[in-house]
C-alpha cells in the first residue's frame, strides 16, 4: 500500500505531462518531416529524414516575417501600455483615499467578467468612428482594454504588499513623489510588473478573435490570423508549413518564459501572501 | 531657529478621534519626549509634524513657518520610523546615504558622512549588507543612521531604541544625548519607555487618549503630576492612589485617619471624597501608630525591596524599602505617610491634582467616559 501511492501519483503525473506535451512534440516532428513522409500510415515517430525545407519556404516565400513583426509590435506595445496604465492605476487605488475607490476597483473587475465577444462589435464600431479600423493601433487598443483589468488587480495586490512607510521615508528623505516611486516603489514592484508584462504579452501574442474581427488587411495582420488565412483554405491545409509556423510562433514565448519563470510563478501566488 | 508649535490641532480618522486639541510649544534646540501608552497618538503627532498625515484642523509650524501644506521633503526634518522603513533593495550604506543623495551630496563627501554615521552606530562592518540580512536591532540602528546622517532642523524619532538590548540601549541613549548636546538641534522623541523619557528629555509631553495630559520637565512630571493619569503612569511602581474622604485636617481611609496639611492644597479641596496619592518611597513601614496594613508580598530586586501591602479594606498599595529590611508575608505593620509627600486629587476618573506647589502648564482633564 505504501508503495502504491507514489507509483500511482507518478503514473498520473506523467500521463498528464504526456497529454500536454504530445501535441507539442508532434508539432515539432511534423514540421521537420519531408512532404512525402507526412501522411504515411502507420505514422513515423522519428522522421526518416530531417528537413528544414518548410522553415525555409515559410521565411522566403510567405509573408510570415511580416506577420511576425506585426505580432511583436502588437504584443510589445500592448504590454507597455498595460504595464504603464496598470501601475499608475494600482498606485492610485492603493495609495490615495477618495470616494468610490473600492467601487471603482470592483467595476474594473466587472468589465473583465464580460465575455469578449460582447465587446467586439461595439469596439469595432468605435474604431471605425475613430478612423482606426484596419490598423495595428486599433488592435493595440483592443488588447489593452481586455488585458488591463486583470493587470490592474494583479499589480494592486503587489502594491498592497509594499509598506506605505517605505514611500513615506523616501519623501521625508527629500525625494519627490515621482522620485520616491522610482527609487523605492518601482524596485519593490518589479516582480509584479514582470509577471503582469508576461501575462499581457502572452495574451496579446495568442489573441485570435479580436484580430480576426478588427483587422482584415493582410498588411497589419498578426501571426494568429495571418498564418491561419495564409495556410488554411476551404480546400487545403498546408500541414507542414502550419506546423513550422506554429513552432516559430511558440519560440519567443518559450524563451521568455524560461528566463522569467520564477517571477511568473511568484506573480500567480501574489494575491495570497502579503508581506 | 527651529521651534515647533502645534496650535489647537485635531486629528480624526473617520469618526475616530485620535488627537483632540493638541497644543505643544517646543523650543528651538529642545529635546522633547512624547510619552504615553500604546495607541495614545504619539506616532500620529510625529507623522503630522513630518507631513505624512494631515491635521483635521489646527496649525503646525516649524521655525515660525506654518507647514500644514508643505511637502515632507521641504520641511528639513529627518525621521526614524517605528517600522524602520528600510529600503529592502538597497544596502545598509545606500540606505544611510539616501537622504544625502536626494540632496545632491555626492562622492567622497557622502561616503564620509555615511561612514561617520555607521561608526557612531557600530554598523561599520555591515555597510554592504541588505536589510534582510540584519537582526532587528541592527535594522533599527540603520534606520537611526539614515536620520542622523544629515543635520536637519528637527529630528523626529519614533521609538528608535525599542528593539535594542539593554546594553546597546543605554549606550545609544548616551550617544543621542551627546549628539543632541553637540548639534543643538530640536529633537522630538517618541517612546513608551518612561526611563528613556526621564533621562533624555528636557521636557516630556505625557499623552493619553488623544490628549496631552501634562507637558513639563521630568522633575515636574515626577514630583508634581498634573492628574491621576500622569501620577499612575510615571514611576515603577507608580504612585499609589487611594480613594477616601477629606475630613478637616485628616484624610480618612477605611475609617483610619491620615493627617494632612490643609494649607498645602488649593481652595478647591473641600471636605468630602478625594483621592490620596503617595509614591512608594514616601511610605515608611513601622509598628504602633499609623495606618494598619498587612504585608502581602516582598520583592527584593537586589538594591531595594518593593513591598505590596494590604489595607484593612483589602485595597493594595506598594512601598519601597531598603533591600536589607526583613518583612514576612502576613506580618501586620503600621504605615506612616509623610504629609509633605501627600498629593490629593479630585475624586473623578482622571482627577486634577489639588496641591498648591504648582500651576500645571497644560492640563486637560481626560474625557470622562
Ligand atoms: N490610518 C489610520 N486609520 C485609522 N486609525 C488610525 C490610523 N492611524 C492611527 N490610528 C489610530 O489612532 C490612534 C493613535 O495611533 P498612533 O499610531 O499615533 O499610536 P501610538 O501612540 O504611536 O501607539 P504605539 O505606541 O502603539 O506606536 C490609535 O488608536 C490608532 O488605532
Ligand atoms: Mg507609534
Amino acid at each position: 500500500m505504501k508503495l502504491l501511492r507514489p507509483v500511482l501519483l507518478n503514473v498520473f503525473t506523467w500521463s498528464l505531462v504526456f497529454l500536454i506535451a504530445f501535441p507539442l512534440v508532434w508539432m515539432i516532428v511534423t514540421s521537420l518531416k519531408p512532404q512525402s513522409e507526412l501522411f504515411r500510415i502507420p505514422p513515423t515517430w522519428i522522421p526518416e529524414s530531417v528537413t528544414f525545407e518548410h522553415y525555409w519556404r515559410l521565411l522566403s516565400e510567405t509573408p510570415f516575417l511580416r506577420y511576425f513583426r506585426n505580432s511583436v509590435v502588437l504584443a510589445t506595445t500592448t504590454t507597455l501600455f498595460v504595464v504603464a496604465l496598470g501601475t499608475l492605476g494600482a498606485y492610485s487605488l492603493v495609495r490615495f483615499t477618495y470616494r468610490g475607490r473600492e467601487t471603482l476597483a470592483l467595476l474594473v473587475l466587472f468589465t473583465y467578467l464580460l465575455p469578449s465577444v460582447v465587446l467586439i462589435i461595439p469596439l469595432y464600431l468605435m474604431m471605425v468612428t475613430l478612423g482606426l479600423s484596419n490598423t495595428l493601433f486599433s488592435l493595440i487598443l483592443a488588447h489593452t482594454t481586455f488585458a488591463l483589468p486583470y493587470a490592474l488587480w494583479l499589480l494592486r495586490s503587489f502594491m498592497e504588499g509594499i509598506p506605505e512607510d517605505l514611500e513615506n521615508a523616501a519623501l521625508v528623505d527629500g525625494a519627490t513623489r515621482i522620485g520616491a516611486f522610482r527609487d523605492v516603489i518601482f524596485p519593490q514592484l518589479l516582480p509584479g510588473i514582470i509577471s503582469t508584462a508576461l501575462f499581457t504579452f502572452i495574451l496579446s501574442w495568442n489573441e485570435y478573435l479580436y484580430a480576426l474581427v478588427l483587422v482584415n488587411s493582410d498588411a497589419v495582420a498578426p501571426l494568429t490570423t495571418g498564418v491561419m488565412s495564409m495556410l488554411i483554405s476551404a480546400f487545403n491545409i498546408e500541414w507542414s508549413l502550419l506546423m513550422a509556423a506554429s513552432v516559430m510562433m511558440s519560440l519567443p514565448l518559450i524563451v521568455v518564459f524560461a528566463f522569467l519563470q520564477s517571477y511568473l510563478t511568484s506573480g500567480f501566488g501574489a494575491g495570497g501572501v502579503k508581506g | 531657529m527651529a521651534n515647533v508649535i502645534f496650535k489647537d490641532v485635531h486629528k480624526s480618522f473617520g469618526s475616530f478621534v485620535a488627537l483632540e486639541k493638541l497644543d505643544l510649544d517646543i523650543r528651538d534646540g529642545e529635546f522633547v519626549a512624547l510619552l504615553g501608552p500604546s495607541g495614545c497618538g504619539k506616532s500620529t503627532t510625529l507623522r503630522m509634524l513630518a507631513g505624512l498625515d494631515f491635521p483635521t484642523s489646527g496649525e503646525i509650524s516649524i521655525g515660525g513657518r506654518v507647514v500644514n501644506d508643505l511637502a515632507p521633503g521641504k520641511r528639513d526634518i529627518a525621521m526614524v520610523f517605528q517600522s524602520y522603513a528600510l529600503y529592502p533593495h538597497m544596502t545598509v550604506g545606500e540606505n544611510i546615504g539616501y537622504p544625502l543623495k536626494k540632496r545632491g551630496i555626492k562622492g567622497a563627501a557622502r561616503a564620509e558622512a555615511v561612514q561617520k554615521a555607521a561608526d557612531l552606530l557600530q554598523l561599520g562592518a555591515l555597510l554592504d549588507r541588505k536589510p534582510k540580512q540584519l537582526s532587528g536591532g541592527q535594522q533599527q540602528r540603520v534606520a537611526l543612521g539614515r536620520a542622523l546622517v544629515r543635520e536637519p532642523q528637527v529630528f523626529l524619532l519614533d521609538e528608535p531604541l525599542s528593539n535594542l538590548d539593554a546594553k546597546l540601549r543605554s549606550y545609544m541613549r548616551a550617544e543621542l544625548i551627546e549628539l543632541h548636546r553637540r548639534l543643538g538641534k530640536t529633537m522630538v522623541y517618541v517612546t513608551h519607555d518612561q526611563l528613556e523619557a526621564m533621562t533624555m528629555a528636557s521636557r516630556i509631553a505625557v499623552m493619553h487618549g488623544g490628549h496631552v495630559q501634562q507637558f513639563d520637565t521630568p522633575d515636574a512630571i515626577y514630583n508634581r503630576p498634573a492628574n491621576r493619569f500622569v501620577a499612575g503612569f510615571i514611576g515603577t511602581p507608580p504612585m499609589n492612589q487611594v480613594e477616601g474622604t477629606v475630613e478637616g485636617g485628616d484624610f480618612v481611609i477605611a475609617g483610619h485617619r491620615v493627617p494632612i496639611d490643609r494649607t498645602a492644597y488649593s481652595a478647591d479641596l473641600h471636605d468630602g471624597p478625594a483621592v490620596l496619592g503617595v509614591r512608594p518611597e514616601a511610605i515608611s513601614i513601622g509598628s504602633g501608630e499609623g495606618l494598619p496594613a498587612t504585608v502581602r508580598l516582598a520583592e527584593n530586586t537586589g538594591h531595594e525591596t518593593i513591598v505590596t501591602l494590604e489595607l484593612p479594606d483589602k485595597r493594595r498599595i506598594s512601598a519601597r524599602v531598603e533591600a536589607a529590611r526583613r518583612l514576612d508575608v502576613g506580618q501586620p505593620v503600621a504605615l506612616r505617610l509623610d504629609p509633605a509627600a501627600i498629593h490629593l486629587f479630585e475624586a473623578t476618573e482622571n482627577g486634577a491634582r489639588l496641591n498648591l506647589d504648582d500651576t500645571p502648564a497644560s492640563v486637560i482633564p481626560m474625557r470622562s467616559t
